[in-house]
């Protein structure tokens, strides 16, 4: 059952890992680069563990690091035949064996999962193979500041990994991208705003960055939607008050509460110049699939024992014997963590998944750098409800990765589109939304307007004349002319527990878990997962913010408290040297407080004050 | 602190801490007392100038060191090649890379690209890299901005060209990055009046009618900020700019400035109920000039000031004088 085809692996991709730590060799025997978890099928399997943990997804494994740093004994095992499990960035191949899975429910929290592949992908001579492609099941961004990247670097799991910038969000409106005004040099230097919306859009922008500290300005509107509070508080345009809702706080409907949106809001922003002029990264190579993998081999380097291919069959929380389907028995003196994937045939306690999150992954033949920024190869374009043809009630909400983040290869670009609507209406606005992006991406890429001479007419004093009804006609016949080829389309529908949005609020997951520990005394006749916790299923949440809460929580739950969760202390300040974190950057929308300087000096002497 | 271990300082760390320490202050003072005795025995060789880098390495603050360290190099004299000049400008540019604001390793830097044999212009070319490179990463470096204006100005003295120009463009990019560099607005300042000192400008009128949109371009995207209000301060009161104007536009510059001013006051009051300290100063400065046109002109001084003592409280005192003196 275990198959060969997967993508290279962190190790064989980066030997440069080997010769640098080679060369630092103190950090090497910090965290040595491939320890454990090369041999994810080993022959014994311990007969006592402290915890068992059930799936590699995204939360699991930051979990399973943070108790193996922690001192505990972790036995960490997947059903598959490879890492992620709900966070996997799997091959072309591996993604149709999991189509099939789900539809032959046996997989649950998934449904409705329809596949196409083109003819141009496959294993023999054709002009793409399945592994050139690494597809995300969740693929999420992070942003600059934030609890997962420190942990990143705290653990040293980001020496692992590879990110990349992504500084382009776009907001559709109108059937056009407009690409984002955020930061004060672009709110400076953009000559088609007006001068008073400049003026209210970075009063907004600085009053967000502390908002919590100036309640006397958005208690009023505690209970009321952003958009009132922006339009009536602010004085905002509507163009700016849905670049700040959608784009910037990445909200799912207009009417999100004014707290949560602020808060959102001020994530992009204190997220911008940390490392650079842009709020977020992703990692190369895939998302969370690569992270999970990640924080296992960190949590293997702790100790932590790796087994794939791997289904729990029963546990008895009498006896504390977990029995999995190949025989092999394991007693767990603390806790069985499980995800709702991984649950035993026999179960009886999955949560309820009462929340529907909608995807449509698509790999398109087309690099779509139009969307880019220099050197980069990734952007989000937002549609804001009501801006597409479906009449969208909620946002659809598109990750773009290209060539260069090694997820796909050159000449292609993979397309992730997700919305929190329910029901059959969500597919009808990812289709929308697909539709919308394809014609933009065709309009954008196609040089062959500007020089079509019917269209394009230089009169007889030399003046350069755009034949605008012929520009549109242009538009309209070009674009079934060459439509934009899919390699692949993929929907499908994930099941969570996780309402759209609650990432912020941990009592989510504390009544959610407080629940199912109460639950932990009543056992069920015949069911599997008796004193099993089961960890959530990944939210709508495009970011990584959700999963740092989660794991914490669980890790509380196991250990009692969250002190020391991540509270490693790598005895190494030689490689800090060798090592330099990345500069800060300058906030530009942050000021410095300068002195203030005495206005009634006579001003002929402004140089003097300036001066060293 | 982020990124940096905490230590638990226990007392047996703080005594081999002191230890240590005690044994890095000796050997410290023994190389200075070495090199002192050297340089008043005039002992000016390579091994001299190999000490005095041991030394500015433990601490480029010592300025006895640089001067010892110019007297050696031109003591050596012609054997003093350009291999060692070459190595000269590697040594200093290490130190600043360390110590990037200790003033005597910018002037040793200047002292040796001036006595240095090869061709000044292509040494001091290379300088405006440098510089551009130190102001990418620290904008609002004013070592780095002052170099600037000595590089631009050797620059211009070696080729004969100017180069106004092109630094406004600089400087304009530097501002639209961020408009709180006050050090770029000052340099905004020494450029303008170098281009009109040498006639650089066609049309002056409106070269400077442009720069009236941009300032208020920059007040109305973020009128708490200091450095445009000390720009408009010197660009309102500047000789050069009322006679490029001409009276006639001057005047009505004024005029718009004020109405933009009030404006954005205006909108202050009606957001957060307070007036802005920044707008009533300037108000105050632009009616000031005004008046001195116009001695008719009704004044809002007092109105103002009363407002001021209440909105910035910090120069409370101030603004009751000025009230007492009108």
């Amino acid at each position: 059952m275990y198959n060969t085809e997967r993508r290279p692996s962190m190790a064989e991709r980066r030997p440069s890992i080997i010769a640098s730590s080679a060369q630092y060799s103190s950090s090497s025997l910090v965290v040595p680069h491939l320890a454990g978890i090369e041999d994810p099928l080993p022959d014994t399997t311990p007969d006592k563990v402290d915890v068992l943990i059930a799936g590699t997804g995204m939360v699991e494994s930051v979990l399973a690091a943070a108790l193996a740093w922690q001192g505990s004994s972790v036995l960490h095992i997947d059903q598959n035949d490879y890492y992620g499990d709900t966070s996997a960035t799997l091959t072309v191949d591996q993604l149709k064996r999991w189509v099939s899975q789900i539809n032959e429910t046996m997989l649950p929290c998934y449904s409705n999962a329809k596949l196409y592949v083109s003819n141009a992908i496959g294993n023999d001579n054709r002009k793409y193979i399945s592994r050139d492609f690494g597809i995300d099941l969740s693929p999420k961004f992070l942003f600059a500041k934030s609890d997962l990247l420190s942990i990143l670097v705290k653990s040293r799991v980001h020496q692992y990994l590879e990110f990349q910038s992504l500084s382009t969000f776009h907001t559709y409106e109108n059937d056009s991208f407009e690409k984002l005004t955020n930061t004060k040099q672009e709110i400076f230097t953009n000559q088609n705003l007006p001068l008073m919306t400049k003026r209210n859009l970075m009063r907004f922008i600085k009053f967000v960055l502390d908002w919590e500290k100036h309640p006397q300005i958005w208690e009023p509107y505690a209970t009321k939607s952003i958009t009132e509070f922006l339009i009536e508080k602010f004085n905002l345009e509507p163009a700016q008050v849905n670049e700040l809702i959608f784009s910037i706080g990445l909200c799912y409907t207009a009417d999100t509460k004014v707290p949560h949106a602020l808060q959102r809001i001020r994530r992009y922003l204190i997220s911008f110049d940390v490392y650079g002029p842009f709020p977020v990264l992703y990692s190369k190579f895939g998302g969370p699939g690569e992270l999970s993998q990640g924080f296992c081999r960190s949590a293997a380097v702790a100790g932590a024992t790796y087994k794939l291919n791997e289904k729990l069959q029963s546990f008895d929380p009498t006896t504390k014997v977990a029995t999995f389907t190949d025989g092999s028995k394991v007693m767990v003196s603390e806790k069985v963590i499980m995800s709702p994937t991984q649950a035993p045939r026999s179960h009886k306690h999955v949560p309820k998944q009462n929340f529907e999150i909608h995807r449509l992954t698509c790999v398109v033949e087309k690099s779509c750098s139009e969307w880019f920024t220099n050197n980069e190869s990734g952007a989000v374009i937002v549609f804001p409800p009501g801006s597409l043809k479906s009449g969208n009630k909620r946002v659809v909400q598109a990750l773009i990765l290209g060539s260069g983040s090694e997820c796909c290869p050159s000449g292609t670009c993979i397309w992730y589109l997700s919305t929190t609507e329910q029901g059959d209406r969500a597919e009808m606005d990812l289709d929308a939304a697909l539709e919308a992006m394809e014609i933009s991406i065709i309009r954008e890429s196609s040089t062959d307007i500007v020089n079509d001479e019917d269209i394009v007419q230089i009169t007889d004093n030399g003046q350069t004349v755009v034949n605008s009804v012929k520009l549109g006609q242009s538009f309209r016949e070009y674009y079934p002319r060459e439509p934009v080829q899919h390699l692949l389309k993929l929907y499908y529908t994930q099941h969570t527990s996780t309402p759209p949005f609650d990432i912020v609020a941990p009592s989510l997951f504390e009544n959610e878990t407080t629940i199912r520990a109460n639950k932990l005394n009543k056992f069920t006749a015949e069911a599997g997962d008796n004193g099993v916790m089961y960890t959530a299923m990944p939210s709508t949440e495009i970011s990584y913010d959700e999963v740092v809460t989660a794991a914490k929580l669980l890790y509380e739950k196991i250990v009692g408290s969250d002190d020391d969760f991540f509270d490693v202390d790598f005895e190494d300040e030689e490689e800090m040297m060798s090592n330099p974190p990345p500069a800060k950057y300058e906030n530009a929308i942050i000021d410095d407080e300068d002195a203030d300087h005495d206005m009634d000096a006579d001003s002929s002497e402004f140089v003097g004050e300036m001066e060293i | 602190m982020h990124g940096i271990k905490r230590k638990k300082w226990t007392r047996e760390l703080i005594n081999q801490k002191k230890i240590h320490d005690r044994e890095r202050i000796n050997h410290y003072r023994n190389l200075v007392d070495k090199a002192l005795l050297a340089r008043d025995s005039n002992v000016y060789d390579l091994d001299s100038l190999k000490q005095t880098a041991d030394i500015l390495q433990l601490n480029p603050e010592l300025n006895v060191m640089w001067n010892y360290r110019r007297d050696i190099i031109l003591h050596i004299g012609d054997s003093f090649s350009e291999e060692h000049w070459n190595r000269e400008l590697i040594f200093i540019m290490t130190q600043l890379k360390r110590f990037p604001k200790v003033y005597w390793i910018w002037d040793h830097r200047i002292w040796t690209l001036n006595n240095h044999p090869g061709s000044s212009l292509k040494l001091w070319k290379a300088e405006l890299d440098i510089v551009n490179k130190l102001l990418e990463l620290d904008s609002r470096n004013y070592h780095g901005w002052h170099y600037r204006r000595i590089v631009i100005v050797k620059i211009q003295s070696h080729s004969s060209e100017n180069m106004s120009k092109e630094e406004l463009d600089y400087v304009t990019l530097k501002i639209n990055q961020n408009i709180s560099n006050f050090s770029a607005w000052h340099q905004r300042v020494q450029v303008i009046l170098s281009l009109i000192e040498g006639n650089e400008i066609d049309e002056k009128k409106q070269f400077f009618e442009n720069e009236v949109s941009y300032i208020t371009n920059a007040m109305f995207t973020d009128a708490e900020d200091q450095s445009v209000w000390f720009y408009l301060k010197w660009f309102i009161k500047s000789d050069v700019v009322k006679e490029s104007l001409g009276q006639k536009s001057y005047l009505k510059m004024l005029e718009s400035l004020k109405k933009n001013i009030i404006a954005i006051n205006d909108d202050d009051i009606a957001f957060s109920g307070k007036g802005n300290k920044r707008c009533l100063n300037t108000l105050i400065n632009i009616e000031n000039i005004q008046k001195k046109f116009n001695p008719s002109l009704e004044l809002h001084t007092k109105e103002y000031l009363q407002i001021l003592i209440e909105v910035d409280p910090l120069r409370k005192n101030r603004y009751v004088h000025l009230l007492s003196n009108l």
